[in-house]
């Protein structure tokens, strides 16, 4: 399986096509099934990875245009393994809770869920600038279709600007990677888009700080960082459950992934410098939002807000330049993505049941549905961070990161586990306790095998990643560790050499 | 004596004339008339400079330019004609149908 | 050994999982009631056995696996069963052993019978893990999940709907558990800014390298570290200003009161500083210690002043356990270590005693609390006046109950120390904690027989649950008698804290002088309370109307001040910000959409169809252009 990576991409493109001729009432099983084979494949390649190797993986590398440099090449390495698995997860387990009764044309669904899937894998293993590019532009479509087609009243505007504000931002990006690759040319005198070719590209500080801001456009507008977040409980309130647990569990870690992957190791000084600017922006977004998600009415935009405010935890642990932080951030990447994509599943379970999302219309529900009040407690408490939970041991990890950068963003940041559970068991007090107050809601059913068969995998992952990390944390380790050496090896500034803590140095010091 | 700047001038009035024509005119017949002034407006200082610099090529393009107007005329007449009759009327206001 | 360790820890774990796991949607059963106890039982006698293996061969040291391992950070599951650790392992395993036995009978007729005792184990489950953790972050996994279960039981009957609140802030039992929650956390901030501390400093946070390495680290430092730590303290142990929701967690079931919100949980702050006491006693950090002390002193006396006048047989139990904290914490910041960890443990005991007491009279009376409507039990319920008369002389410090060793000797530390403000305001505390007990105990089981204006027909509680209570009673008067024995075990890990000579010498009148105060509150409240007939007790709303009273019975209006200053500013900022979100951030975005789009509205009447206007759109851009050219041409 030299060309596993190739087919993790492609399969589920080729998959989606097959999926115009399968039978209409068999779609859902011929989703699950190529969303399972693509799961087991994704964790085939856990199994064959070599945890040792910080470097890039299973590389593959097919010239396209060799004019301009532009060539299909991936590879995988600690950081983007595990989202790639997670992609896979979420969508396999998104899948499996659709329910056929409530979605009209499932066939088109899952087709749509497979190309997105195609496109998120793509993201994360593409190496070429190029590639990166085209797959992220790409991933907004099945997106924009899956909320315009399956949404809320007022999907379509929702859609909209969902689409237009993340792709204004990539425009801007994409005049960034231009420039890095006519840099490359005036520098080396040859096209590339290769990355791991423009790693070693040296550029002046004031280059780094422009570049820099252009990859943040499209990087932060995905994320989504204050003040660029609101196409996304626009979005979340209108995309149904399926769409809301892909956006929120892999399409908005793709922006942190750029950072983690373009932004760090190519602009060392200029990401140094901007430490102040991206660690006020996040304290905002983890306060400000978390504020917001306080005062909504709306279960699922309770939700969406504590995404954004989550990002800004893991935006603050990209940027503490040491292992712990930055290793924490891709660890709390992947437990928000499950924790997230498991809450938004539990709203939807709530809204097919009752057709509302409003807080106010629920009360006592722990008396009702038992089960459900557990799981949902249960992500409750990984979503505050609670030890032993998946939650806790990235934002641990983030938090004690960037202490080293700023004590006092980090007190500020911190206070992200007093307010988050704030608004989280504010959340659940007004949902699951006290007496039943609506009587429509007296008979309404537990959770059924199909939502318990999504849902308690999530469950068994917050627990066990929680009690034992260790074998996600280590390859992301490894990964993180060499990163961290080539940032402070291209670094020029002292101060950017200063801040960025690789092993060496830490080991020089002992 | 007469010098190349005196047929330049005559050739900007004309040609202003002719601009003026294009834009205050309503009739598509005069817009017509506005037009060819402005055409041989051109050739006259084509004609000028072409003599000026002893360039043959001035004149040649005038010519040209002679020959395209005629069959624009020929065409664009027989245009206004069909326009005439299917509205009546040639003022732009009233056949001022592909309104956006 | 190992075996033994793993007993104790994870005893509770299992019975947590198999009343969880299995019963957890079943009715009543009594299977569950049987085995949750055996296991915590099984635990407790581990947790003796190790006793006796740690004061024979010293400490048990074991890592089970690596936790978190990133960077050069490294976090394994570690425990240290050394004297400090296995004291507050009997302890907690004792107690609970008799809680969960107790629950039997209090949670008889509950329909979540099943539930409660999971949550209840893996309480026990999560305490075990906090005090026999070798690292702080093992101490956080437990300290969180203490918090979590405490919320957990505080909820436990979250089917109870809010009530507007009349005095006390608590509105419902689901609302005092997310207060304890999101109080905990504040807490829990300060306590997180001290392991990113330690381990930015230190390198570890293994609590022998740290301890270590601690006197080399800078002053100011140093400082940061104890305060912070102390912060995490505050929250759990329910210091002032974080006290508040220590009271209303009372809405919690009453076995939980008895073993959560006072013999165990309520103790973790004290045992951090116990724990961390090579941090506190260094030099460069004697004033944190002092203001620890000084604060605890405070909230000793402020918890009682509050306790004088409540009129909730629960909530004056819980002012009590305050109180009874704030000298542990008086101690422990004096430095006497041994001694704070001494109170802490006979506290524990007659604490939880009077508590279960407590929830007693509450099943007899139907979940009456209100001491007003309660008086002359003792003919019903003898048994119960018994025990809570006991754990009363205890906590008031009669000799020769557990109360008088243990507070007497914090008191004595005072002295010694020559903080003579804390000793008196001390001294003077253990007199209005005597008369605020009896107060409660002879309102309780004294005097007229209220309750029967109110038709209640009280009935003692089952013999089994009584029998089951005694192995407390019996500590709660035989526990003191043990100090010096207590002293010699725990000083091998815990400085030794000797009185001079000074205090030696004056040892006698220190001690009568507060049995002086003790026996004078109690004899107060006899004369006010336990009378029968004319002089029996009566309600005076003149005193009711007074400034003070009011003031006390409001605790001074501490959660007023919550809410009406953070609680309701925060809700309408949130609102606000939610507005700004809606208006502004998103406004600006949709504006930026909306110009682009009214400009293309606007403009579209160019496309008008006239062929004129076309002609002099047409001419105005080619004059602009030659102009531009022109200008181009002109600049250069």
């Amino acid at each position: 399986m030299e060309h596993i990576l190739s087919i993790l991409i492609f399969f589920p493109l080729l998959a989606g096509i097959l999926g115009f001729v399968v039978d209409k009432n068999s779609a859902k099983a011929y989703g699950i099934s190529v969303a399972a084979v693509e799961f087991l494949l994704s964790l085939w390649l856990w199994a064959s990875f070599d945890t040792t190797n910080a470097g890039m993986q299973f590389g593959e590398f097919i010239p396209l245009i060799s004019q301009f440099g532009i060539s299909y090449n991936v590879g995988v390495d600690g950081i983007s393994l595990f989202i790639v698995i997670m992609s896979a997860l979420m969508t396999l387990l998104g899948i499996i809770l659709l329910d056929e009764s409530k979605i009209a044309n499932m066939k088109n669904m899952i087709v749509s869920l497979l190309f997105l899937e195609m496109t998120m894998v793509g993201v994360f293993l593409s190496l070429d600038a190029i590639i990166f590019y085209l797959f992220w532009e790409l991933s907004l479509v099945p997106m924009l279709y899956i909320i315009g087609a399956w949404g809320g009243p007022t999907r379509v505007y929702a859609a909209v600007k969902f689409f237009l504000y993340t792709f204004a931002g990539s425009l801007v990006m994409l005049v960034g990677l231009l420039t890095i690759a006519y840099l490359y040319h005036l520098e080396a005198g040859v096209w590339t888009f290769n990355l791991l070719d423009w790693y070693q590209l040296d550029l002046s500080v004031g280059l780094q700080f422009w570049l820099f801001l252009a990859l943040f456009a499209g990087f932060a507008i995905k994320v989504p960082m204050f003040p660029f977040h609101t196409w996304l409980p626009h979005a979340h309130g209108q995309a149904p459950t399926i769409g809301s647990v892909i956006l929120a569990a892999v399409l908005l870690k793709m922006g942190t992934y750029g950072f983690v992957r373009f932004s760090l190791p190519l602009f060392p000084d200029a990401s140094v410098q901007m430490i102040p600017f991206i660690l006020t922006l996040s304290v905002i977004m983890v306060i400000y939002t978390a504020m917001v998600a306080f005062a909504q009415k709306d279960m699922k935009q309770v939700i969406a807000y504590s995404s954004v405010s989550h990002m800004g935890i893991i935006m603050i642990g990209v940027f503490a330049m040491n292992a712990e932080g930055l290793g924490g951030s891709i660890f709390l990447m992947l437990s928000h993505g499950i924790v997230s994509g498991a809450l938004f599943m539990l709203v939807g379970v709530i809204y097919e049941r009752t057709g509302t999302k409003i807080m106010s219309e629920f009360g006592g529900l722990a008396s009702i549905m038992p089960v459900y009040a557990t799981v949902f407690g249960i992500m409750l408490m990984a979503s505050v961070g609670l030890p032993l939970t998946i939650g806790f041991v990235g934002e641990f990890l983030v938090l004690l990161g960037f202490y080293e950068v700023s004590p006092l963003g980090t007190v500020l940041a911190g206070t992200t586990i007093i307010i988050g559970s704030i608004y989280m068991l504010t959340l659940f007090k007004r949902s699951f306790f006290g007496p039943v107050t609506n009587e429509k809601n007296r008979n309404l059913k537990d959770l059924n095998a199909r939502e318990l068969t999504a849902l308690l995998p999530l469950v068994a992952i917050v627990v066990w990643l929680g009690v034992y990390p260790k074998p996600v944390l280590g390859p992301i380790d490894t990964s993180v560790k060499k990163l961290l050496v080539d940032m402070e090896y291209k670094a020029r500034t002292p101060e950017a050499k200063e801040t960025i803590i690789s092993l060496q140095r830490a080991k020089e010091e002992k | 004596m007469i010098g190349i700047s005196h047929y330049l001038i005559l050739s900007g009035i004309l040609f202003s004339i002719g601009f003026m024509g294009v834009l205050r005119r309503k009739n598509l017949l005069m817009l017509f008339f506005a037009t060819e002034v402005m055409l041989n407006a051109v050739n006259i200082a084509f004609a000028a400079i072409g003599n000026y610099y002893g360039d043959l090529s001035g004149q040649m393009f005038a010519f040209f330019v002679i020959a395209v107007a005629a069959s624009e005329v020929a065409v664009g007449l027989g245009l206004l004609i069909v326009l005439y009759k299917k509205y009546g009327s040639l003022d732009l206001d009233v056949i001022a149908t592909m309104k956006g | 050994m190992e075996t033994l360790v793993y007993i104790a820890l994870f005893a509770p774990f299992v019975g947590s999982l198999f009343a969880g796991l299995f019963f957890a949607r079943s009715p009543k059963n009594i299977i569950v009631g049987i085995v949750n106890p055996a296991l915590i039982f099984i635990s407790f006698l581990a947790s003796v056995a190790l006793a006796f293996h740690v004061a024979e061969y010293g400490e048990v040291h074991i890592k089970m696996m690596d936790w978190i391992s990133v960077g050069n950070l490294n976090i394994p599951f570690g425990f240290l069963v050394d004297e400090v650790s296995v004291t507050m392992m009997v302890v907690v395993t004792l107690v609970s052993t008799v809680v969960h036995i107790y629950s039997n009978g209090y949670m008889d007729h509950d329909k979540s019978f099943n539930r409660f005792f999971s949550y209840l184990s893996a309480f026990v489950f999560s305490m075990m893990i906090l005090v026999m953790s070798d690292n702080f972050a093992g101490l956080f996994i437990g300290w969180e999940g203490v918090g979590v279960c405490s919320w957990l039981l505080i909820g436990f009957w979250y089917h109870k709907k809010d009530v507007t609140p009349d005095i006390n802030p608590a509105i419902s039992p689901s609302y005092a558990a997310n207060e304890a929650f999101i109080m905990n956390r504040i807490a829990d901030l300060g306590m997180l800014v001290g392991l990113f501390l330690i381990y930015w400093n230190v390198g570890s946070l293994q609590y022998d390298v740290v301890f270590e390495k601690l006197p080399h680290l800078a002053d100011g430092l140093l400082v940061s570290i104890a305060i912070a730590l102390f912060i995490g303290a505050m929250g759990k142990s329910a210091q002032f200003p974080l006290h508040t929701w220590l009271t209303d967690a009372m809405e919690g079931p009453t076995p939980v009161s008895a073993l959560i919100h006072a013999a165990t949980m309520v103790t973790a702050g004290v045992f951090l500083v116990i724990r961390a006491n090579p941090l506190y006693s260094l030099d460069a950090v004697a004033g944190v210690s002092y203001f620890i002390a000084a604060l605890g002193t405070f909230v000793a006396f402020y918890a009682a002043s509050m306790a004088l006048v409540n009129r909730d047989l629960k909530r004056i139990i819980a002012y009590s356990t305050l109180s009874q904290l704030g000298y542990m914490f008086a101690a422990a910041g004096l430095g006497a270590y041994w001694i704070a960890l001494f109170h802490l443990a006979a506290h524990a005991f007659f604490k939880a005693l009077l508590f279960l007491g407590a929830g007693n009279v509450m099943h007899a009376m139907d979940d009456e609390l209100d001491l007003f409507k309660m008086g002359g039990l003792k003919k019903v319920m003898r048994g119960t006046y018994i025990y809570m008369g006991v754990a009363s002389l205890a906590l008031a410090g009669i000799p020769p109950l557990a109360g008088y060793f243990s507070k007497d000797a914090i008191i004595e530390t005072a002295f010694n120390e020559g903080t003579y403000i804390l000793w008196f305001s001390l001294v003077f505390t253990a007199g209005l904690t005597a008369f605020y007990s009896f107060r409660q105990v002879f309102l309780t089981f004294e005097g007229e027989e209220r309750y029967k204006k109110y038709g209640f027909h009280p009935h003692e509680m089952y013999k089994y649950v009584l029998v089951a209570m005694s192995p407390l009673a019996i500590l709660a008067v035989v526990a003191g008698w043990f100090q010096e024995t207590f002293h010699e075990f725990i000083i091998a890990v815990l400085p030794d804290y000797e009185m001079s000579h000074h205090t030696h010498h004056n040892a006698w009148w220190l001690g009568l002088l507060v049995l002086a105060f003790a026996v004078s509150g109690i004899v107060i409240a006899y004369k006010k309370y336990a009378q029968k007939g004319e002089n029996a007790f009566k309600q005076d709303a003149e005193v009711e109307n007074g400034f003070l009273y009011k003031l006390l019975m409001n605790q001074y209006y501490v959660p007023y001040f919550y809410v009406e200053f953070i609680v309701k500013p925060y809700t309408v900022i949130s609102e606000k910000f939610w507005a700004i979100d809606k208006a502004v951030v998103d406004g600006t975005v949709d504006m930026i959409a909306k110009v682009l789009y009214r400009t293309g509205d606007k403009t579209r009447t160019m496309q008008n169809g006239n062929l004129s206007s076309y002609l002099n759109w047409m001419g105005a851009g080619a004059l602009l252009l030659i102009l531009a050219a022109a200008v181009s041409a002109v600049m250069g």
